[in-house]
């Protein structure tokens, strides 16, 4: 059983990447505006990252245990940082260079907040009977204090901005409050207090984030601005019909009709070129992926283990959902990169490293 | 518990997707399909060459010159642009302000090259060719233009070439027809279109997202339109101007044995040349506000009284009912008293039988034949020889014209008809309306004895001549009441009262009929003179018309002019 896991894990990994890798290629074939050399970063990119994801599958993943809150907080000093001297780049600072290699803090957040809320909830176990304890005391640890931990870099990444990102960290907060066992009351206020918070939330947007919301409604409104990209998306995802127009053939990829088309957009090249077989080839591997996932975090005794299982469960389901459903026109346009997909050599390391997690936890099930 | 809602929320959200891509992939994706390739696919479109029209005799009336236009292709425009335009600023004569403003108005997509001058000159085209390899972008490009070597001889019935307009290209988009592309306007130009037209080619071409052309996908050569040959004779039309000596009006002339249209002009005229001349587009807006109307063809579209021609109908309808006959005298005053009014004469006539009254064309006589006759059955035989109605000639915009009649007003008009009206219409006024080409379609009937005829324009097509399935019938009228009306028509030329007596012509037979109607108010008269004439070489039939040209005595010196000319030239 151990054993179908652990291999479920790698084969599924394996798949995706290598299908990011082809499409990748595809994506900076004509090396027109998308220069070819990002599919050899990112092939060095992989090899690295299944070296670590093969190391990781051996060490005591307690240890991120102990590192949990200095993660934490090195992270936080990192978004700062980025803030204050990032590199500039498509309208927001959101990388670093270090020793010539550009790194991008907000993705190293999201598995800083799944260890942190991880750990956090391990410690504090949700109370059923509030009786013994105050109401006000039990919302405040069980849900405003770890709200406020997840505020906190939350904030700082909406100001670089990056809107996606943000959404991403406030969706992992839900997951591992909602899987912890939180009283369902606070839940549900929180989400109400949330829903009428959202239309100040509005006025904070963006000019460019309010135009994609608005243009989600109906693409039509900005055919050539912001309206551009998801039209061009979904047409090149249907025209790949059942078979799709073979590698290295999609004219709307080839052609440079698709903006963002090796980051956010990768979805739209697999779309055109490998058709209605390839898309749900991809789609049933994060599936599978995400249930065994979920099947570890069942199996696995120890708290941590679980919710830091649950929380890459989270992390992975929201992004794949979003990303797909942003390029299908289902979702607004948020910046949301495809999993071990889009070329980003920070979000592929950190997705990695979830993967190595799971390998790890995999194994850990029989520790207590 | 949690996990539970937890799976069934994961399982939902990709549940969606999938139905999602099923919907988009499968079930829409031709659509997208579809428009992935209009987003990459464009097409150059290169123009046909024309066919040209020729006359009878193979002169050419309408060909193709060739023009030199000078372009330039955005997408090759790297650098140098200001010194470009100061080049072609300097070579055309043009502020560069204008010539940008040509360029950013025109510039459709990268790869489309842009048109900044039409039509330059040779001496132009050598400057800028000399400065070729310095401006990859500049592009001098051959084309063709319409040129019509007569210039206003003959213009009606050649008709214009001009750019399609946005209605017309609604209406022809389904021909293939571009808007850039030439359409033939009015006369032959514009009936024959689709065998003048050539078959545009072009170049299809990849584009890229910027519309920058990627790579050449197909080519297909334009192919050149027919030639049409007219059955005008380019001399008659010459001699027909000549005679009309400026005036306004129209002369027709046909074959009285085949029905072809030897001339054909109308007068004011215009010069087609300028529609097709880029720097002579000024002057067009000029000639469609000219207030002689010199884009209407008079002979197929002017509709006019027929003043005394009118009489013919009306003598075959009171001999056909045995009304009148050759021996049935009218005693002609000088005028007709009709109640209150008194309907003048051109002259005291004395008495008159029929053979004189025509040569004569006496008032008189016809109001008291209208008068037995009556309205109805005198438009019955009006309209057996084919008056007001089309005479579906191989010509845009004819006209068909109106015959009244007491039971025609009766019904479309709800209106009374009086005695005055059948006297009105015994001697072609009133409101009878009819087109030149009527008329001379009536002569040709009664030079004919009754067999009918068709009107035609084009004789062959492409070196193939047109086959026509037109079977003429004959009129339901008595050969010798033929004879009758022809002998009166000859009188006309031989008697030496007669109307027409003028066109008397040593070595040709002439018969014919003058028609003096009534215009407006204050104005001159129509002047007409419709007739045959005969000789070993020819049978023709023709019409002179001369609009507020006076007496009919202009219309028959006009046609004297003509036929004494043709003599000469040796065509009769």
């Amino acid at each position: 059983m151990t054993r179908n896991l652990t291999q479920t894990v790698w084969i599924c990994t394996l798949a995706i990447v290598t299908m990011g890798l082809l499409s990748l290629y595809s994506a900076s074939y004509e090396n027109v505006r998308v220069p070819h050399e990002i599919f050899y970063d990112q092939l060095l990119c992989v090899i690295l990252g299944f070296l670590l994801m093969f190391f990781l599958g051996r060490i005591d993943y307690r240890k991120f245990y102990d590192l949990a809150y200095v993660l934490y907080i090195l992270n936080i000093i990192l978004l700062i940082l980025v803030l204050v001297g990032g590199r500039y780049a498509l309208g927001a600072r959101r990388w670093f260079e270090v020793g010539g290699v550009s790194f991008q803090p907000s993705e190293l957040t999201k598995l800083a907040m799944i260890l942190l809320l991880g750990r956090y909830f391990s410690q504090y176990k949700p109370v059923r009977s509030l009786r013994y304890l105050g109401t006000m005391y039990v919302l405040w640890r069980e849900l405003l204090f770890p709200f406020l931990l997840t505020l906190i870099p939350a904030l700082l990444i909406f100001k670089q901005p990056d809107l996606g990102s943000a959404i991403l960290i406030f969706g992992i907060f839900l997951t591992i409050v909602f899987l912890s066992g939180v009283d369902y009351r606070f839940i549900g206020g929180f989400l109400i207090v949330c829903l009428l918070a959202s239309p100040f939330a509005w006025h904070i947007l963006k000019p460019y984030q309010k135009d994609r919301l608005l243009v989600f409604l109906n693409p039509n409104v900005d055919p050539l601005g912001a309206g551009y990209t998801i039209i061009q998306s979904k047409i090149a995802v249907g025209s790949g019909q059942l078979f799709g127009k073979g590698w290295l053939s999609g004219t709307q990829n080839q052609l440079n009709f698709l903006p963002e088309r090796h980051t956010d957009f990768i979805f739209s090249v697999i779309g055109e070129e490998w058709g209605l077989i390839g898309t749900l080839f991809l789609v049933v591997c994060y599936f599978v992926l995400i249930r065994t996932a979920i099947k570890i975090a069942e199996q696995n005794k120890d708290r941590f283990g679980a919710l830091v299982t649950l929380g890459i469960v989270g992390i992975l389901a929201l992004q794949v959902t979003i990303n797909v459903g942003m390029v299908l026109g289902l979702c607004p346009v948020v910046g949301i990169t495809l999993p071990l997909v889009s070329y980003g050599r920070t979000s592929f390391i950190v997705f990695i490293i979830m993967m190595g997690f799971l390998l790890n936890l995999s194994r850990k099930r029989i520790v207590f | 518990m949690r996990l539970k809602i937890l799976r069934i929320i994961i399982a939902t959200a990709f549940l969606i997707i999938v139905l999602d891509l099923i919907y988009v992939q499968l079930i829409r994706g031709f659509y997208y399909h579809r428009l992935s390739i209009n987003n990459r696919i464009r097409v150059i479109p290169f123009e046909g060459k024309r066919g040209r029209i020729l006359d009878r005799n193979g002169v050419v009336l309408a060909d193709n010159r060739i023009s030199f236009d000078v372009m330039v292709t955005p997408q090759e425009m790297t650098g140098g642009k200001e010194e470009l335009f100061a080049l072609l600023s300097q070579v055309l004569g043009l502020e560069p302000e204008i010539l940008w403003q040509r360029f950013n108005q025109k510039r459709s997509a990268p790869f489309a090259p842009v048109v900044i001058a039409e039509d330059i000159s040779r001496h132009q085209v050598f400057l800028l060719e000399e400065n070729r390899f310095r401006f990859p972008s500049l592009l001098i490009q051959e084309n063709y233009r319409r040129l019509y070597p007569a210039r206003e001889i003959g213009s009606h019935a050649l008709g214009y070439v001009s750019k399609a307009s946005p209605s017309q290209i609604q209406k022809l988009k389904a021909y293939g027809y571009t808007v850039e592309g030439l359409t033939g306007y009015a006369g032959v130009e514009e009936y024959y279109d689709a065998y003048l037209q050539g078959e545009s080619g072009g170049l299809q071409v990849e584009v890229n997202s910027r519309g920058q052309q990627v790579r050449l996908l197909g080519i297909r050569e334009p192919q050149s339109g027919k030639d049409v040959q007219l059955t005008i004779d380019s001399r008659i039309q010459r001699i027909a101007v000549e005679s009309l000596q400026g005036a306004t009006g129209t002369v027709i002339v046909m074959d009285m044995d085949t029905g072809e249209i030897l001339g054909m002009v109308s007068s004011p005229a215009y010069d087609p040349n300028i529609f097709s001349d880029a720097k002579e587009s000024q002057k067009t807006a000029a000639i469609f506000a000219d207030p002689s109307s010199p884009m209407l063809n008079r002979a197929i579209k002017g509709l006019y009284p027929p003043g005394s021609v009118f009489k013919l109908p009306l003598a075959f309808a009171g001999l056909s009912n045995t009304l009148i006959d050759t021996s049935t005298t009218f005693e002609c005053h000088g005028y007709f008293q009709l109640g209150q009014r008194q309907i003048r004469c051109v002259h005291t006539h004395g008495p008159q039988r029929l053979i004189e009254a025509i040569a004569h064309s006496c008032n008189v006589y016809f109001i008291n034949t209208g008068l037995k006759v009556e309205s109805d059955l005198m438009a019955k035989y009006a309209r057996q020889f084919g008056l007001g109605q089309l005479t579906h000639i191989d010509l845009p915009f004819e006209s068909g014209g109106l015959i009244p009649s007491q039971s025609q007003r009766r019904l479309s008009l709800k209106k009374s008809w009086y005695k005055g009206d059948t006297a009105n219409l015994a001697i072609g006024q009133g409101e009878i309306l009819v087109t030149p080409l009527q008329l001379l379609r009536m002569l040709a009937i009664i030079g004919r004895n009754g067999m009918e005829i068709q009107p035609f324009m084009v004789k062959a097509i492409d070196n193939q001549d047109v086959k026509r399935s037109y079977v003429p019938r004959r009129v339901a009228i008595d050969q010798k009441i033929f004879q009758i009306i022809k002998e009166g028509l000859h009188a006309a030329v031989t008697d030496e009262h007669g109307t027409a007596r003028v066109l008397n012509i040593p070595g040709l037979f002439t018969a014919g009929k003058t028609g003096t109607a009534q215009s407006a108010p204050l104005r001159n008269h129509h002047a007409w003179f419709v007739g045959y004439t005969l000789s070993d070489k020819r049978r023709i039939v023709y019409c002179v018309f001369l609009e507020y040209g006076g007496s009919s005595y202009y219309a028959t010196r006009a046609a004297y002019d003509m036929l004494v000319k043709m003599q000469k030239e040796n065509i009769i």
